[in-house]
Protein backbone atom coordinates (compact mmCIF):
# COMPACT_ATOMS: atom_id res chain seq x y z
CA UNK A 1 0.00 0.00 0.00
CA UNK A 2 1.02 3.71 -0.71
CA UNK A 3 0.88 5.17 2.37
CA UNK A 4 3.03 2.40 3.91
CA UNK A 5 5.59 2.78 1.16
CA UNK A 6 6.38 6.50 1.82
CA UNK A 7 8.89 6.96 3.86
CA UNK A 8 9.54 10.57 5.49
CA UNK A 9 11.42 11.77 8.47
CA UNK A 10 9.41 10.77 10.94
CA UNK A 11 10.92 7.16 10.32
CA UNK A 12 13.74 7.41 12.70
CA UNK A 13 11.41 8.25 15.72
CA UNK A 14 8.96 4.95 14.35
CA UNK A 15 12.21 2.84 14.88
CA UNK A 16 12.74 3.76 18.14
CA UNK A 17 10.06 3.49 19.81
CA UNK A 18 9.41 -0.24 18.54
CA UNK A 19 13.02 -0.42 18.97
CA UNK A 20 12.59 0.04 22.99
CA UNK A 21 8.95 -1.83 22.62
CA UNK A 22 10.46 -4.33 21.83
CA UNK A 23 13.53 -3.99 24.12
CA UNK A 24 10.62 -3.49 26.87
CA UNK A 25 9.01 -6.85 26.00
CA UNK A 26 12.35 -9.11 25.82
CA UNK A 27 14.33 -8.20 28.02
CA UNK A 28 12.34 -9.18 31.42
CA UNK A 29 12.06 -12.95 29.28
CA UNK A 30 15.90 -12.78 28.95
CA UNK A 31 16.48 -11.62 32.70
CA UNK A 32 14.19 -15.06 34.14
CA UNK A 33 15.86 -17.18 31.72
CA UNK A 34 19.07 -16.04 32.79
CA UNK A 35 18.28 -16.47 36.59
CA UNK A 36 16.79 -20.01 35.92
CA UNK A 37 19.95 -20.62 34.16
CA UNK A 38 22.41 -18.66 36.70
CA UNK A 39 24.01 -20.62 39.72
CA UNK A 40 22.06 -20.42 42.83
CA UNK A 41 24.89 -18.49 44.92
CA UNK A 42 25.22 -15.56 42.49
CA UNK A 43 21.60 -15.27 41.96
CA UNK A 44 22.11 -13.41 45.22
CA UNK A 45 25.34 -12.16 44.75
CA UNK A 46 25.22 -7.94 43.92
CA UNK A 47 26.72 -6.80 40.65
CA UNK A 48 26.62 -8.73 36.99
CA UNK A 49 28.33 -12.08 37.77
CA UNK A 50 26.88 -14.64 35.69
CA UNK A 51 27.92 -18.35 36.25
CA UNK A 52 25.97 -20.80 34.32
CA UNK A 53 24.56 -23.88 35.76
CA UNK A 54 21.42 -26.30 35.14
CA UNK A 55 21.29 -26.54 39.29
CA UNK A 56 17.83 -24.83 39.58
CA UNK A 57 15.98 -26.51 36.85
CA UNK A 58 17.71 -29.72 38.66
CA UNK A 59 16.18 -28.98 41.96
CA UNK A 60 12.62 -28.50 40.95
CA UNK A 61 12.33 -31.51 38.56
CA UNK A 62 14.11 -33.58 41.01
CA UNK A 63 12.06 -36.83 41.42
CA UNK A 64 10.68 -35.80 44.86
CA UNK A 65 9.96 -32.60 44.06
CA UNK A 66 5.85 -31.80 43.22
CA UNK A 67 6.94 -29.61 40.10
CA UNK A 68 7.23 -32.96 37.87
CA UNK A 69 3.61 -34.17 38.65
CA UNK A 70 2.12 -30.65 38.86
CA UNK A 71 3.04 -30.24 34.88
CA UNK A 72 1.74 -33.29 34.24
CA UNK A 73 -1.51 -31.79 35.71
CA UNK A 74 -1.64 -28.85 33.72
CA UNK A 75 -1.10 -30.90 30.54
CA UNK A 76 -4.06 -33.38 31.57
CA UNK A 77 -5.94 -30.39 32.75
CA UNK A 78 -5.52 -28.56 29.31
CA UNK A 79 -5.97 -31.63 26.85
CA UNK A 80 -9.24 -32.93 28.74
CA UNK A 81 -10.46 -29.03 29.30
CA UNK A 82 -9.70 -27.69 25.95
CA UNK A 83 -11.28 -31.18 24.06
CA UNK A 84 -15.22 -30.89 26.87
CA UNK A 85 -14.90 -26.90 25.59
CA UNK A 86 -14.69 -28.00 21.69
CA UNK A 87 -16.82 -30.58 21.50
CA UNK A 88 -19.81 -29.00 23.50
CA UNK A 89 -19.07 -25.51 21.98
CA UNK A 90 -18.93 -27.58 18.29
CA UNK A 91 -22.76 -28.93 19.10
CA UNK A 92 -23.86 -26.07 20.28
CA UNK A 93 -22.37 -23.39 18.13
CA UNK A 94 -23.64 -25.16 15.27
CA UNK A 95 -27.06 -26.01 16.46
CA UNK A 96 -27.40 -21.96 17.44
CA UNK A 97 -26.07 -20.96 13.65
CA UNK A 98 -28.02 -23.72 12.06
CA UNK A 99 -30.93 -25.15 13.38
CA UNK A 100 -33.43 -22.51 13.23
CA UNK A 101 -33.64 -21.62 16.43
CA UNK A 102 -35.85 -18.61 17.46
CA UNK A 103 -34.18 -15.24 17.28
CA UNK A 104 -34.98 -14.63 21.06
CA UNK A 105 -33.52 -17.97 21.91
CA UNK A 106 -30.12 -16.95 20.01
CA UNK A 107 -30.00 -13.63 21.94
CA UNK A 108 -30.56 -14.96 25.01
CA UNK A 109 -28.24 -17.26 24.71
CA UNK A 110 -25.55 -15.26 23.32
CA UNK A 111 -25.69 -12.37 25.77
CA UNK A 112 -25.91 -15.11 28.99
CA UNK A 113 -22.53 -16.11 27.24
CA UNK A 114 -21.34 -12.48 27.12
CA UNK A 115 -22.35 -11.70 30.87
CA UNK A 116 -20.32 -14.83 32.25
CA UNK A 117 -17.15 -13.36 30.44
CA UNK A 118 -18.12 -9.77 32.29
CA UNK A 119 -18.00 -10.84 35.77
CA UNK A 120 -15.19 -11.20 37.72
CA UNK A 121 -14.54 -15.40 38.64
CA UNK A 122 -13.43 -14.25 41.94
CA UNK A 123 -17.42 -13.30 42.47
CA UNK A 124 -18.50 -16.64 41.51
CA UNK A 125 -15.77 -18.61 44.03
CA UNK A 126 -18.31 -18.71 46.86
CA UNK A 127 -21.13 -20.19 44.79
CA UNK A 128 -18.59 -22.65 43.04
CA UNK A 129 -17.13 -23.54 46.27
CA UNK A 130 -20.89 -24.71 47.52
CA UNK A 131 -21.37 -26.68 44.59
CA UNK A 132 -18.46 -28.63 44.11
CA UNK A 133 -18.84 -29.30 48.36
CA UNK A 134 -23.12 -30.35 47.22
CA UNK A 135 -21.36 -32.43 44.24
CA UNK A 136 -18.53 -33.94 46.16
CA UNK A 137 -16.10 -32.73 43.78
CA UNK A 138 -12.87 -31.75 44.13
CA UNK A 139 -9.37 -31.62 42.94
CA UNK A 140 -7.97 -32.24 38.94
CA UNK A 141 -11.81 -33.02 38.42
CA UNK A 142 -13.19 -30.29 39.24
CA UNK A 143 -10.76 -28.18 38.06
CA UNK A 144 -11.15 -29.87 34.20
CA UNK A 145 -15.26 -28.92 34.51
CA UNK A 146 -14.71 -25.83 35.64
CA UNK A 147 -12.02 -24.14 32.99
CA UNK A 148 -14.45 -26.38 30.47
CA UNK A 149 -17.12 -24.02 31.55
CA UNK A 150 -15.62 -20.52 31.57
CA UNK A 151 -14.06 -20.78 28.39
CA UNK A 152 -17.50 -22.21 27.02
CA UNK A 153 -19.12 -18.17 26.22
CA UNK A 154 -15.88 -17.62 23.94
CA UNK A 155 -15.78 -21.17 22.62
CA UNK A 156 -19.41 -21.06 21.67
CA UNK A 157 -19.91 -17.30 20.69
CA UNK A 158 -16.82 -17.48 18.64
CA UNK A 159 -18.18 -21.28 17.03
CA UNK A 160 -21.83 -20.19 16.59
CA UNK A 161 -20.13 -16.92 14.42
CA UNK A 162 -17.72 -19.25 12.45
CA UNK A 163 -20.70 -21.62 11.38
CA UNK A 164 -22.74 -18.20 10.56
CA UNK A 165 -20.28 -18.01 8.00
CA UNK A 166 -20.54 -20.89 5.99
CA UNK A 167 -23.45 -21.00 2.94
CA UNK A 168 -25.80 -22.53 4.34
CA UNK A 169 -27.38 -24.23 0.81
CA UNK A 170 -24.42 -27.41 1.07
CA UNK A 171 -26.64 -28.04 4.49
CA UNK A 172 -29.41 -28.13 2.15
CA UNK A 173 -28.63 -30.04 -0.33
CA UNK A 174 -26.80 -33.03 1.62
CA UNK A 175 -30.08 -33.02 3.41
CA UNK A 176 -31.61 -33.40 0.08
CA UNK A 177 -29.61 -36.29 -0.54
CA UNK A 178 -30.80 -38.00 1.91
CA UNK A 179 -27.59 -37.76 4.68
CA UNK A 180 -28.61 -37.66 8.29
CA UNK A 181 -28.46 -34.03 10.68
CA UNK A 182 -25.75 -36.08 12.54
CA UNK A 183 -23.95 -36.81 9.18
CA UNK A 184 -24.13 -33.29 8.17
CA UNK A 185 -23.01 -31.88 10.79
CA UNK A 186 -19.88 -34.54 11.02
CA UNK A 187 -18.61 -34.62 7.63
CA UNK A 188 -19.62 -31.73 6.09
CA UNK A 189 -20.10 -28.60 8.25
CA UNK A 190 -17.83 -29.47 10.80
CA UNK A 191 -14.36 -30.00 8.16
CA UNK A 192 -15.54 -26.86 7.06
CA UNK A 193 -15.74 -24.73 10.42
CA UNK A 194 -12.24 -26.40 11.02
CA UNK A 195 -9.82 -23.03 10.89
CA UNK A 196 -12.26 -21.66 13.49
CA UNK A 197 -12.17 -24.12 15.57
CA UNK A 198 -8.64 -24.52 15.35
CA UNK A 199 -8.36 -20.77 16.49
CA UNK A 200 -11.31 -21.63 19.50
CA UNK A 201 -8.73 -24.46 20.54
CA UNK A 202 -5.40 -22.63 20.64
CA UNK A 203 -6.79 -20.24 22.16
CA UNK A 204 -8.66 -22.19 25.21
CA UNK A 205 -5.64 -24.35 25.69
CA UNK A 206 -3.95 -21.22 26.72
CA UNK A 207 -6.18 -19.89 28.75
CA UNK A 208 -6.38 -23.08 30.45
CA UNK A 209 -2.59 -23.69 30.81
CA UNK A 210 -2.36 -20.11 32.39
CA UNK A 211 -5.24 -20.61 34.85
CA UNK A 212 -4.24 -19.47 38.19
CA UNK A 213 -7.57 -18.77 40.70
CA UNK A 214 -9.32 -21.76 40.10
CA UNK A 215 -6.39 -23.75 40.89
CA UNK A 216 -5.52 -21.76 43.73
CA UNK A 217 -8.67 -22.11 45.71
CA UNK A 218 -9.91 -25.46 44.76
CA UNK A 219 -6.78 -27.45 45.15
CA UNK A 220 -4.61 -27.75 48.00
CA UNK A 221 -0.68 -26.77 46.31
CA UNK A 222 -0.10 -30.58 46.37
CA UNK A 223 0.58 -33.05 43.87
CA UNK A 224 -3.10 -32.41 42.49
CA UNK A 225 -2.45 -28.65 41.46
CA UNK A 226 -1.32 -27.34 38.32
CA UNK A 227 1.51 -25.42 37.42
CA UNK A 228 1.04 -22.47 37.73
CA UNK A 229 -0.31 -23.24 41.67
CA UNK A 230 3.06 -24.74 42.07
CA UNK A 231 4.70 -21.48 41.02
CA UNK A 232 3.23 -19.52 43.55
CA UNK A 233 3.74 -22.29 46.42
CA UNK A 234 7.37 -20.96 45.17
CA UNK A 235 6.42 -17.43 46.45
CA UNK A 236 6.46 -17.48 50.14
CA UNK A 237 6.11 -13.35 51.53
CA UNK A 238 9.60 -15.53 54.21
CA UNK A 239 11.30 -16.81 51.81
CA UNK A 240 11.23 -16.78 47.85
CA UNK A 241 13.28 -19.23 46.11
CA UNK A 242 14.50 -16.87 43.48
CA UNK A 243 16.19 -19.75 41.30
CA UNK A 244 12.95 -22.67 41.67
CA UNK A 245 11.03 -19.84 41.01
CA UNK A 246 12.78 -18.66 37.83
CA UNK A 247 12.90 -22.10 36.77
CA UNK A 248 9.47 -23.06 36.96
CA UNK A 249 8.44 -19.54 35.30
CA UNK A 250 10.69 -20.39 32.64
CA UNK A 251 9.40 -24.34 32.06
CA UNK A 252 5.70 -22.50 31.89
CA UNK A 253 6.14 -19.42 29.25
CA UNK A 254 8.36 -21.46 27.16
CA UNK A 255 5.58 -23.46 25.15
CA UNK A 256 3.37 -20.34 25.38
CA UNK A 257 5.92 -18.52 23.81
CA UNK A 258 6.81 -20.57 21.28
CA UNK A 259 2.65 -21.43 20.52
CA UNK A 260 2.44 -17.84 20.23
CA UNK A 261 5.66 -17.88 17.59
CA UNK A 262 4.10 -20.47 15.44
CA UNK A 263 0.00 -20.18 15.46
CA UNK A 264 0.40 -16.26 15.55
CA UNK A 265 -2.90 -16.06 13.37
CA UNK A 266 -4.89 -18.38 15.31
CA UNK A 267 -3.93 -16.15 18.71
CA UNK A 268 -4.59 -12.89 17.13
CA UNK A 269 -7.75 -14.08 16.09
CA UNK A 270 -8.30 -15.17 19.66
CA UNK A 271 -7.08 -12.22 21.48
CA UNK A 272 -8.79 -9.85 19.27
CA UNK A 273 -12.23 -11.56 19.48
CA UNK A 274 -12.09 -12.98 22.87
CA UNK A 275 -9.75 -10.41 24.74
CA UNK A 276 -13.23 -10.05 27.23
CA UNK A 277 -11.40 -12.90 29.31
CA UNK A 278 -8.39 -12.78 30.57
CA UNK B 1 -19.05 -33.96 -1.76
CA UNK B 2 -22.31 -36.86 -1.21
CA UNK B 3 -20.26 -39.54 -2.14
CA UNK B 4 -18.60 -38.90 1.33
CA UNK B 5 -22.00 -39.12 3.18
CA UNK B 6 -23.08 -41.96 5.06
CA UNK B 7 -26.80 -42.17 5.81
CA UNK B 8 -26.25 -43.47 9.51
CA UNK B 9 -26.14 -43.19 13.34
CA UNK B 10 -30.04 -43.50 13.61
CA UNK B 11 -29.92 -40.37 16.06
CA UNK B 12 -31.85 -37.97 14.04
CA UNK B 13 -34.31 -41.03 12.57
CA UNK B 14 -37.08 -42.00 14.51
CA UNK B 15 -39.89 -44.29 13.63
CA UNK B 16 -42.44 -41.09 12.79
CA UNK B 17 -39.38 -39.95 10.65
CA UNK B 18 -41.88 -39.95 7.63
CA UNK B 19 -44.09 -37.25 9.02
CA UNK B 20 -43.51 -34.10 7.72
CA UNK B 21 -42.06 -32.63 10.31
CA UNK B 22 -40.34 -34.99 13.01
CA UNK B 23 -39.51 -33.81 16.44
CA UNK B 24 -36.24 -32.34 15.89
CA UNK B 25 -33.95 -34.34 17.83
CA UNK B 26 -30.56 -33.19 17.16
CA UNK B 27 -31.32 -29.47 17.35
CA UNK B 28 -32.06 -30.17 21.15
CA UNK B 29 -29.48 -32.93 21.80
CA UNK B 30 -26.44 -30.26 20.27
CA UNK B 31 -27.53 -27.66 22.69
CA UNK B 32 -28.41 -29.85 25.81
CA UNK B 33 -24.62 -30.41 26.63
CA UNK B 34 -24.44 -26.52 27.16
CA UNK B 35 -27.03 -26.28 28.61
CA UNK B 36 -26.23 -28.95 31.10
CA UNK B 37 -22.91 -27.39 31.91
CA UNK B 38 -24.49 -23.63 32.22
CA UNK B 39 -26.93 -24.90 34.43
CA UNK B 40 -24.90 -27.29 36.63
CA UNK B 41 -21.52 -24.77 37.28
CA UNK B 42 -23.24 -21.42 36.50
CA UNK B 43 -26.95 -21.22 37.10
CA UNK B 44 -26.62 -23.56 40.19
CA UNK B 45 -23.46 -21.69 42.03
CA UNK B 46 -25.31 -18.42 41.38
CA UNK B 47 -28.48 -19.39 43.45
CA UNK B 48 -26.31 -20.84 46.08
CA UNK B 49 -24.51 -17.44 46.07
CA UNK B 50 -27.37 -15.47 46.41
CA UNK B 51 -29.01 -18.07 49.15
CA UNK B 52 -25.54 -17.82 51.19
CA UNK B 53 -25.85 -13.99 50.89
CA UNK B 54 -28.63 -14.11 53.02
CA UNK B 55 -28.08 -16.54 55.93
CA UNK B 56 -25.32 -16.91 58.44
CA UNK B 57 -22.91 -19.32 56.36
CA UNK B 58 -20.50 -21.59 58.67
CA UNK B 59 -18.56 -24.85 57.78
CA UNK B 60 -19.25 -27.35 60.03
CA UNK B 61 -17.04 -30.52 60.10
CA UNK B 62 -16.97 -30.83 56.20
CA UNK B 63 -20.63 -29.47 55.17
CA UNK B 64 -21.87 -26.02 54.91
CA UNK B 65 -24.51 -24.73 57.41
CA UNK B 66 -27.01 -21.93 56.57
CA UNK B 67 -29.27 -19.78 58.92
CA UNK B 68 -31.29 -17.12 57.78
CA UNK B 69 -29.97 -13.72 58.72
CA UNK B 70 -31.76 -11.29 56.43
CA UNK B 71 -29.70 -8.37 54.74
CA UNK B 72 -27.35 -8.87 58.00
CA UNK B 73 -24.72 -9.58 55.35
CA UNK B 74 -25.18 -6.65 53.19
CA UNK B 75 -25.48 -3.99 56.19
CA UNK B 76 -22.30 -5.06 56.94
CA UNK B 77 -20.71 -4.07 54.07
CA UNK B 78 -21.50 -0.54 54.94
CA UNK B 79 -19.69 -1.04 58.08
CA UNK B 80 -16.24 -2.21 56.05
CA UNK B 81 -13.96 -0.17 55.91
CA UNK B 82 -11.39 -2.42 53.85
CA UNK B 83 -14.42 -2.85 51.16
CA UNK B 84 -14.45 1.27 50.78
CA UNK B 85 -10.28 1.21 50.64
CA UNK B 86 -10.89 -1.91 48.09
CA UNK B 87 -13.43 -0.10 45.80
CA UNK B 88 -10.84 2.87 46.26
CA UNK B 89 -7.86 0.49 44.97
CA UNK B 90 -10.13 -0.91 42.17
CA UNK B 91 -10.44 2.36 40.63
CA UNK B 92 -7.27 3.93 40.94
CA UNK B 93 -5.90 0.65 39.16
CA UNK B 94 -8.51 0.45 36.30
CA UNK B 95 -8.21 4.48 35.50
CA UNK B 96 -4.92 4.10 35.64
CA UNK B 97 -3.81 0.98 33.72
CA UNK B 98 -6.69 1.40 31.47
CA UNK B 99 -5.55 4.77 30.07
CA UNK B 100 -1.95 3.76 29.79
CA UNK B 101 -2.55 0.88 28.06
CA UNK B 102 -4.59 2.39 25.72
CA UNK B 103 -2.30 5.45 25.06
CA UNK B 104 0.78 3.02 24.56
CA UNK B 105 -1.61 0.61 22.53
CA UNK B 106 -2.63 3.34 19.83
CA UNK B 107 1.11 4.54 19.50
CA UNK B 108 2.86 1.22 19.11
CA UNK B 109 -0.19 0.59 16.24
CA UNK B 110 0.28 3.46 14.78
CA UNK B 111 4.07 2.87 15.03
CA UNK B 112 4.17 -0.18 13.66
CA UNK B 113 1.65 0.41 10.96
CA UNK B 114 4.15 2.64 9.01
CA UNK B 115 7.01 -0.17 9.33
CA UNK B 116 8.01 -1.51 5.64
CA UNK B 117 9.20 -5.17 5.99
CA UNK B 118 9.27 -6.10 9.26
CA UNK B 119 5.38 -5.60 10.37
CA UNK B 120 4.90 -9.21 11.07
CA UNK B 121 7.69 -9.88 12.98
CA UNK B 122 6.90 -6.68 15.15
CA UNK B 123 3.27 -7.91 15.69
CA UNK B 124 4.31 -11.47 16.28
CA UNK B 125 6.69 -10.39 19.48
CA UNK B 126 4.64 -7.75 21.07
CA UNK B 127 2.05 -9.52 22.13
CA UNK B 128 3.95 -12.49 23.73
CA UNK B 129 3.50 -10.69 27.33
CA UNK B 130 -0.51 -11.11 26.61
CA UNK B 131 -0.16 -14.71 26.21
CA UNK B 132 1.56 -15.56 28.92
CA UNK B 133 0.19 -16.65 32.21
CA UNK B 134 -0.43 -13.85 35.29
CA UNK B 135 1.72 -16.11 37.52
CA UNK B 136 4.25 -16.50 35.15
CA UNK B 137 4.52 -12.69 34.73
CA UNK B 138 4.25 -12.22 38.28
CA UNK B 139 7.86 -14.28 38.80
CA UNK B 140 9.16 -12.13 35.79
CA UNK B 141 8.45 -8.55 37.65
CA UNK B 142 9.53 -10.52 41.08
CA UNK B 143 12.89 -10.93 39.42
CA UNK B 144 13.26 -7.29 38.07
CA UNK B 145 11.69 -5.46 41.60
CA UNK B 146 12.95 -7.31 43.83
CA UNK B 147 14.69 -5.04 46.40
CA UNK B 148 17.72 -7.54 47.04
CA UNK B 149 18.17 -9.65 43.99
CA UNK B 150 16.11 -7.65 41.42
CA UNK B 151 17.20 -6.22 37.83
CA UNK B 152 16.15 -2.76 38.43
CA UNK B 153 17.83 -2.42 41.86
CA UNK B 154 21.00 -3.65 39.98
CA UNK B 155 20.92 -1.11 37.32
CA UNK B 156 20.53 2.05 39.72
CA UNK B 157 23.34 0.31 41.64
CA UNK B 158 25.55 0.33 38.93
CA UNK B 159 24.90 4.08 38.00
CA UNK B 160 25.48 4.88 41.79
CA UNK B 161 21.74 5.42 42.43
CA UNK B 162 20.27 4.46 45.70
CA UNK B 163 18.41 1.11 46.16
CA UNK B 164 14.44 1.45 45.93
CA UNK B 165 12.18 -0.68 47.73
CA UNK B 166 9.72 -1.02 44.52
CA UNK B 167 7.20 -3.27 46.18
CA UNK B 168 7.60 -2.48 49.86
CA UNK B 169 6.06 0.76 50.15
CA UNK B 170 2.54 1.73 49.70
CA UNK B 171 2.84 4.17 46.45
CA UNK B 172 5.64 2.06 45.01
CA UNK B 173 3.44 -1.26 45.55
CA UNK B 174 0.45 0.59 43.72
CA UNK B 175 2.73 1.85 40.51
CA UNK B 176 4.31 -1.56 40.75
CA UNK B 177 1.15 -3.37 39.97
CA UNK B 178 0.32 -0.78 37.55
CA UNK B 179 3.51 -0.91 35.73
CA UNK B 180 3.08 -5.06 35.78
CA UNK B 181 -0.67 -4.56 34.51
CA UNK B 182 0.56 -2.00 31.48
CA UNK B 183 3.20 -4.64 30.52
CA UNK B 184 0.94 -7.84 30.56
CA UNK B 185 -1.92 -5.80 28.46
CA UNK B 186 -0.90 -3.21 26.49
CA UNK B 187 -0.20 -5.93 23.56
CA UNK B 188 -4.12 -6.40 23.67
CA UNK B 189 -5.03 -2.69 23.06
CA UNK B 190 -2.22 -2.51 19.72
CA UNK B 191 -3.53 -5.50 18.39
CA UNK B 192 -7.03 -4.12 18.75
CA UNK B 193 -6.04 -1.25 17.25
CA UNK B 194 -3.42 -2.54 15.14
CA UNK B 195 -5.88 -4.70 13.33
CA UNK B 196 -8.44 -2.03 13.39
CA UNK B 197 -5.97 -0.20 11.34
CA UNK B 198 -5.09 -2.89 8.85
CA UNK B 199 -8.73 -2.77 7.88
CA UNK B 200 -9.24 1.15 6.96
CA UNK B 201 -9.65 1.72 3.71
CA UNK B 202 -6.49 3.16 2.56
CA UNK B 203 -7.79 5.18 -0.36
CA UNK B 204 -9.32 8.05 2.62
CA UNK B 205 -6.03 8.77 3.95
CA UNK B 206 -4.45 8.53 0.71
CA UNK B 207 -6.88 11.21 -0.37
CA UNK B 208 -6.11 13.00 2.45
CA UNK B 209 -2.22 13.07 2.23
CA UNK B 210 -2.63 13.64 -1.60
CA UNK B 211 -4.64 17.27 -0.17
CA UNK B 212 -1.10 17.89 1.80
CA UNK B 213 -1.80 16.96 4.72
CA UNK B 214 1.29 15.73 6.79
CA UNK B 215 1.13 12.19 8.22
CA UNK B 216 0.28 13.78 12.11
CA UNK B 217 -2.66 15.62 10.38
CA UNK B 218 -3.70 12.88 8.48
CA UNK B 219 -3.34 10.82 11.99
CA UNK B 220 -4.87 13.26 14.07
CA UNK B 221 -7.86 14.44 11.70
CA UNK B 222 -8.97 10.90 9.27
CA UNK B 223 -6.81 7.91 10.99
CA UNK B 224 -8.11 8.65 15.22
CA UNK B 225 -10.96 9.40 14.32
CA UNK B 226 -11.98 5.85 12.25
CA UNK B 227 -10.43 3.77 14.68
CA UNK B 228 -12.63 5.70 17.65
CA UNK B 229 -15.08 2.23 18.00
CA UNK B 230 -11.87 -0.18 17.96
CA UNK B 231 -9.99 2.31 20.84
CA UNK B 232 -13.93 2.05 22.68
CA UNK B 233 -13.82 -1.61 22.21
CA UNK B 234 -10.77 -2.23 23.39
CA UNK B 235 -11.58 0.34 26.61
CA UNK B 236 -14.14 -1.56 27.74
CA UNK B 237 -12.43 -4.46 27.41
CA UNK B 238 -9.46 -3.46 29.57
CA UNK B 239 -12.07 -2.28 31.82
CA UNK B 240 -13.47 -5.10 32.64
CA UNK B 241 -10.20 -6.79 33.00
CA UNK B 242 -9.26 -4.31 35.70
CA UNK B 243 -12.31 -5.18 37.55
CA UNK B 244 -11.43 -9.12 37.58
CA UNK B 245 -8.22 -8.38 38.21
CA UNK B 246 -6.72 -10.77 40.72
CA UNK B 247 -3.39 -12.63 39.94
CA UNK B 248 -0.80 -10.12 39.66
CA UNK B 249 -1.87 -8.81 43.31
CA UNK B 250 -2.31 -12.07 45.16
CA UNK B 251 1.16 -12.79 44.13
CA UNK B 252 3.63 -9.90 44.12
CA UNK B 253 2.05 -7.42 47.15
CA UNK B 254 -0.92 -9.76 48.27
CA UNK B 255 -2.70 -6.73 48.44
CA UNK B 256 -0.18 -5.21 50.71
CA UNK B 257 1.41 -3.57 52.32
CA UNK B 258 -1.13 -3.04 54.75
CA UNK B 259 -4.33 -2.55 52.15
CA UNK B 260 -2.16 -0.64 49.72
CA UNK B 261 -3.64 -2.94 46.73
CA UNK B 262 -6.01 -4.39 48.40
CA UNK B 263 -8.18 -4.68 45.24
CA UNK B 264 -12.11 -6.15 44.92
CA UNK B 265 -10.80 -9.78 44.14
CA UNK B 266 -8.46 -10.01 46.60
CA UNK B 267 -10.80 -8.44 49.46
CA UNK B 268 -13.24 -11.30 48.19
CA UNK B 269 -10.44 -13.86 48.65
CA UNK B 270 -9.52 -12.50 52.12
CA UNK B 271 -12.95 -12.53 53.44
CA UNK B 272 -13.90 -15.97 52.17
CA UNK B 273 -10.96 -18.06 52.53
CA UNK B 274 -8.67 -16.07 55.27
CA UNK B 275 -11.71 -14.84 57.53
CA UNK B 276 -13.80 -18.05 56.23
CA UNK B 277 -17.23 -15.41 56.25
CA UNK B 278 -19.34 -17.44 53.28
CA UNK B 279 -22.56 -15.53 54.10
CA UNK B 280 -20.67 -11.89 54.23
CA UNK B 281 -18.38 -13.10 50.88
CA UNK B 282 -21.39 -13.80 49.06
CA UNK B 283 -22.94 -10.85 50.14
CA UNK B 284 -19.99 -8.75 49.02
CA UNK B 285 -19.99 -10.63 45.73
CA UNK B 286 -23.19 -10.46 45.09
CA UNK B 287 -22.97 -6.90 45.76
CA UNK B 288 -19.66 -6.63 42.96
CA UNK B 289 -22.19 -8.51 40.18
CA UNK B 290 -24.73 -5.95 40.74
CA UNK B 291 -22.00 -2.81 40.65
CA UNK B 292 -20.53 -4.17 37.17
CA UNK B 293 -24.40 -4.84 36.27
CA UNK B 294 -25.66 -1.57 36.83
CA UNK B 295 -22.04 -0.09 34.95
CA UNK B 296 -22.71 -2.07 32.22
CA UNK B 297 -25.95 -0.97 31.53
CA UNK B 298 -24.87 2.76 32.27
CA UNK B 299 -22.78 2.42 29.59
CA UNK B 300 -25.02 0.85 27.31
CA UNK B 301 -27.24 3.91 27.61
CA UNK B 302 -24.58 6.01 27.49
CA UNK B 303 -23.88 5.01 24.08
CA UNK B 304 -27.18 4.98 22.63
CA UNK B 305 -28.08 8.73 23.88
CA UNK B 306 -24.50 9.30 22.46
CA UNK B 307 -25.56 7.53 18.84
CA UNK B 308 -28.57 9.48 18.84
CA UNK B 309 -26.92 12.87 19.70
CA UNK B 310 -24.76 12.29 16.96
CA UNK B 311 -27.50 11.27 14.38
CA UNK B 312 -28.71 14.64 15.35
Amino acid sequence: MARRARRSRGSWIVAIVLIGAIAVTIVPLLWLMLVTLQRPRAIITPGWTFEFSLDNLASVFAPNAVYGTQVLNSVILVIAATALCLIISALAGYSLSQMAWSRRTVIFILTLAGLLQVIPPMTLVPGLFATLTTYGLGGLPALILLNTVFNLPFAVIMTKFYFDSLPSELRESASIDGASEFGIFRRIMLPLAAPGIAAVAIFTAIQVWNEFLFGLVFTTGGTESPITVGIATLIQPQEIKWGGMAAVGTVTAIPIILLAVVANRQIVAGLTRGAVKG
Amino acid sequence: MTTALRAGSGLTRPARSRRRKPFPWFKYLTIAPLAIFFVAFIAFPVGQLVWMAFGDVRMRAGELTWDFSGFDNFARMLRDNVFATAIGNSLVFIVSTVVLTLVLGVVLALATDRLVRTQQLVQNILIWPAVMAPVVISVVWLLILSPQIGLLNRILASIGLPAQTWLGDRFGAMASIILVDVWHWTPIVFLFVYTALRGLDSSVIEAASVDGASWWQTTRHVVLPLLAPAIMGAAAIRIIMGVKAFDEMYLLTFGGPGTATTVISIHLRNVFFESFEYGYGAALAVTVVLLVMVVLVLAFVFQALLRRASRG
